[in-house]
């Protein structure tokens, strides 16, 4: 019977894991695992004996993998991390997404330069996935200030979703086997055309499985004062979808910004999300005073949630794999920061206590009930 | 042609789990290159952590033959007589 709270994070100098019991009445640290090396992307697999991944992109050495098969107690790296071929001519320099893939065993990991690959055998070998490595566009993708990086990957059956900044939304209906960009109203700031075919600078891509059509995103917004060509282009940073990602719409009316990196979906209700707004200047939260927005109407209004964080005086960046939910009757939320703070808003983001205040440099945060 | 001269490679701590826990290896290699395309062949975890898909070195490693840094001699066409020591080790950086 699943009665723990594992937490998953992914800093600057290695990997942590925190466990409480399901009150989430406090959590015990251990860790870091991979320490000294940035981590960015983390994954609970919880299909039979949960496994815990982490990448740990080594700055010195290279990409690696590491594994966990007793709830982060201890980690070991798997026998290979992803590599692109050797007549490719792209080398692999950073790991930014690990999600389950269909079959049990089965991995998938997105990677800078953009790119997916696939490992049927748990992490120990991986196979590029072409048609989106390969993809015609995939030589014209420009890097973020992150790097080129495929940062979200949504598996809904036979239909992926995934997110590459600056690539933009990529959509396959085939199971992985082709996949086209799919951008129909996803505004770009940095370009003079603000609806291009591709090249948008998607932070993250979120759904629930209650409303398959449905998506959200977390765009790079922050282009409202924009004279230059092309025009201004206000409200381009919080985006929805009703067709399965073939076209998108402004959800950011209410928000004091539509720059973020996250967004996350309520997990009992499709109709709830939260975005945690930046200013697009400093990417730090608007007048030093941080806080989650939640809509409860599938982005028609928005409300500010922030008992219990800092009212003042507080910059921190909260990025695009660094806030989550757990799956519980009343689930919490969770948000870790560049100034190593780990948040957890109780009652879904009602009431918010600091759970460790001098992490690390916080990049990704998972949570998983085991 | 001659026999590649026998050159002694020392490895940092966070490289020796990737060969079997030594700390050097003994190599007949005529070039930086050379040795690295042995490493290929005979310790492929190993020369994952010091080359790229590519065949490039990692960007912020440093390898000296004796006291010289290869960037400051032929880079990987450096040349190595019997004897040399080729040491890897990480560059000075981060924070």
């Amino acid at each position: 019977m699943a009665d723990r709270v594992l937490l998953t994070i992914g800093t600057r100098k290695g990997v942590f894991v925190a466990e409480a019991k399901k009150a989430r009445r406090s959590f015990a640290l251990r860790g870091p695992f991979g320490p000294g090396v940035p981590v960015y992307s983390t994954l609970v697999d919880d299909r039979g004996t949960p496994r815990v991944y982490a990448s740990s992109c080594n700055p010195f050495f290279g990409m690696k993998l590491l594994c966990s098969t007793d709830l982060g107690k201890s980690f070991k790296e798997t026998a290979k991390a992803p590599e692109f071929p050797k007549d490719d001519g792209r080398a692999l320099a950073n790991i930014w997404s690990l999600e389950m893939g269909e079959a049990k065993g089965e991995l998938l990991c997105g990677v800078e330069p953009a790119s997916l690959f696939r490992s049927h055998d748990r992490g120990d070998s991986w196979e590029m996935v072409q048609g989106i490595s390969n993809h015609e566009h995939a030589r014209k993708w420009q890097p973020g200030a992150g790097g080129l990086c495929l940062h979200t990957i949504i598996r809904d059956g036979s239909r992926w979703h995934l997110g590459i900044s600056t690539g933009g939304h990529y959509l396959s209906e085939d199971g992985g086997q082709t996949f086209r960009a799919s951008n129909t109203g996803v505004g770009a700031g940095f370009a003079p055309d603000p609806y291009p075919e591709f090249g948008q600078c998607v932070h993250k891509i979120a759904r629930h499985d209650d409303a398959p059509g449905r998506l959200y995103m977390q765009n790079h917004g922050g282009w409202a004062d924009w004279t230059g060509p092309g025009g201004p282009r206000p409200d381009i940073g919080v985006l929805r979808s009703d067709d399965y990602g073939h076209s998108w719409r402004s959800i950011a009316k209410g928000l004091p910004s539509d720059f973020g990196f996250s967004i996350v979906v309520h997990p009992h209700d499709a109709d709830t999300v939260y975005v945690l707004p930046l200013e697009p200047a400093t990417r730090t939260c608007p007048g030093g005073a941080p806080a989650v927005w939640r809509s409860e109407n599938g982005g028609d209004s928005w409300s500010r949630l922030s008992h219990g964080l800092p009212k003042k005086e507080t910059y921190f960046t909260v990025q695009r794999d660094a806030m989550t939910i757990d799956g519980l009757k009343t689930p919490a939320l969770y948000f870790g920061t560049t100034t190593g703070q780990l948040w957890m808003g109780r009652e879904g983001g009602e009431s918010f206590e600091c759970l460790f205040d001098s992490l690390p440099p916080i990049h990704n945060v998972k949570v998983a009930v085991v | 042609m001659g026999t590649a001269p026998v050159v002694t490679i020392h490895l940092p701590g966070p490289l020796r789990p990737y060969c079997a826990g030594v700390s050097r290896l003994a190599v007949a290699a005529s070039t930086v290159r050379a040795a690295l395309d042995r490493l290929e062949q005979d310790q492929a975890a190993l020369y994952r952590n010091l080359c790229d898909e590519t065949g490039a070195l990692r960007r912020h490693l440093n390898v000296f033959v004796n006291s010289d840094n290869v960037r400051d001699l032929a880079g990987v066409e450096t040349t190595l007589k019997e004897g040399d020591v080729v040491t890897f080790l990480p560059a000075v950086s981060g924070g």
